[in-house]
This record gives structure tokens, C-alpha cells and sequence, in this order.
């Protein structure tokens, strides 16, 4: 089904990382998004919602968060918004691995930080806003 | 599509077949088995992949972890990518750490 725009509520909790990335799916394809671009949003949307759920909300001391997921088609460009009442983060001013860092053998790599990297570097805009007690995280590809 | 792990172990090489989604519910899963197959210091840790159709970072965290504990002289070795993972292991420079095959044994 075609549709301008959508959105669900998940619970925020491991089990709904599937639903999330399968929802995200099915509207992409329905709009005859290209399958490479629709993986990368995926991983980005995936790797969001896990810190969100991870981090997020038992930062917060809050078990039974949420987080509303919005996709919609305008323009060219596939827009999704994950909303979320955790305690504010925001994935952009987190510092990023340099070229350098990447190119590390892998002997010598923090495990860790390569989340919202791979959320950021998987998607044309990334934007981040906190708002009315909400962490709103925007992931925009270019679809045409 | 779920997660499934198998884990056979060979003289020279600990094989885990490893299909479905790797993301951040399923990878503690995974990473029991590869702090099991860690501690045996195998020359090889060999990960069948062909049907693993996700893996997010939760997922790639447990590839340096392993390749960290198996130490320089061991391989890490990963058979059959789909494209998918090929370009997440370009994106954070893994793929120079990992040997990518088509098949092992040859």
C-alpha cells in the first residue's frame, strides 16, 4: 500500500527493533525506494532506536518508554522521526571516529562509538532536535 | 526472521553459522558463543553469513571483540557477506581486519 506518510508506537524494548526496521521496510518499498538506500536507513533507524533503548531510557530510570516512529515521502526524499521521552541526547555533538581511526587495525579499536556513526554516515541528513520534553532524531535520504 | 547461531568446532578452525538478524537483542546471543570459542584459541574463528541479512553495530562490536581476544595470529574469516554487510564492513573500516571468502575450506 501507498501511502504519503505514516506512524507506529513501539515499545521501547529489544523485541521491537524488528517490527521498527520492518515497518520502515514496508513503507519504502511501497514507495519504490531503491533496496541499497532502504538498508541504510534501516541500520540508521536500528542503530537509534538501540541507544535509545539502551541508553536512552534506563538513563531516564524509565521502563516502560516508548518510541514513535514517522515516515514519510515528500519531494524526493524519504523522512523518518523517531520520537522518544528519554533523557536528551544528541547524536550530534557525540564525536565521530576520524578517517584515521577507521583505518586502525582493529587490535587497536575502542569497541564501542560506531553506532551513530554508521546511523549518521547511512543517511543523506541527519538532524536532531529536543522539544516540548522530547529527543526528536531525523534521518532524511534522497530518493530519486 | 529471528537469530540463529550454530557452532562446530574442527582440529585447526571453530566454524558458527550465523543466520537472520544480528542486531542489539540478538547479539548477546552471538556473543556468548564467541567468548566460548575465544577461550580455545582456535587458529581460525570461520562465520558462515550467507544468511545473516542484518547486522548493526551491536553485531560488528562482537566482530572486534573476537578478533581482539583470537590476537594477530589468528583469522577471522567470513564466508559469503551479503552486500549489505560488505558495505557496513567498508563504512567502518573492518573489512581490512576480516578475510571475506567464498567458500572454507578452499
Amino acid at each position: 500500500m501507498k501511502a504519503e506518510s505514516q506512524f507506529q508506537v513501539f515499545e521501547a524494548a529489544p523485541g521491537s527493533l524488528e517490527p521498527i526496521r520492518d515497518f520502515i521496510a514496508s513503507f519504502a518499498t511501497a514507495n519504490d525506494v531503491d533496496k541499497k538506500k532502504i538498508f541504510k536507513l534501516i541500520l540508521a533507524v536500528d542503530e537509534i532506536a538501540s541507544n535509545i533503548m539502551n541508553y536512552g531510557y534506563p538513563m531516564a530510570g524509565i521502563d516502560d518508554g516508548t518510541i514513535q516512529v514517522s515516515i514519510g515521502c515528500q519531494d524526493g526524499k524519504l523522512r523518518v522521526v523517531l520520537e522518544d521521552n528519554a533523557i536528551p541526547f544528541n547524536p550530534i555533538e557525540k564525536s565521530m571516529p576520524t578517517p584515521e581511526d577507521l583505518m586502525k587495525p582493529v587490535e587497536d579499536r575502542p569497541i564501542g562509538g560506531l553506532g551513530i556513526f554508521l546511523a549518521r554516515q547511512s543517511v543523506d541528513l541527519f538532524d536532531y532536535e529536543y522539544r516540548d520534553g522530547k529527543n526528536r532524531n531525523i534521518l532524511v535520504v534522497a530518493i530519486d | 526472521m529471528g537469530f540463529s547461531v550454530k557452532k562446530e568446532i574442527f582440529d585447526k578452525y571453530t566454524a558458527l553459522t550465523i543466520c537472520g538478524s544480528l542486531d542489539s537483542s540478538t547479539a548477546p546471543q552471538f556473543g556468548e558463543e564467541v567468548k566460548q570459542v575465544v577461550t580455545q584459541n582456535p587458529q581460525a574463528l570461520v562465520l558462515y553469513v550467507e544468511e545473516l541479512s542484518f547486522m548493526s553495530s551491536a553485531g560488528l562490536r562482537m566482530l572486534i571483540f573476537a578478533k581482539q581476544k583470537l590476537g594477530t595470529a589468528a583469522s577471522l574469516i567470513l564466508v559469503r557477506p551479503q552486500e549489505q554487510l560488505l558495505e557496513t564492513l567498508r563504512m567502518t573500516g573492518l573489512i581490512f581486519s576480516v578475510s571475506i571468502v567464498d567458500q572454507y575450506p578452499e
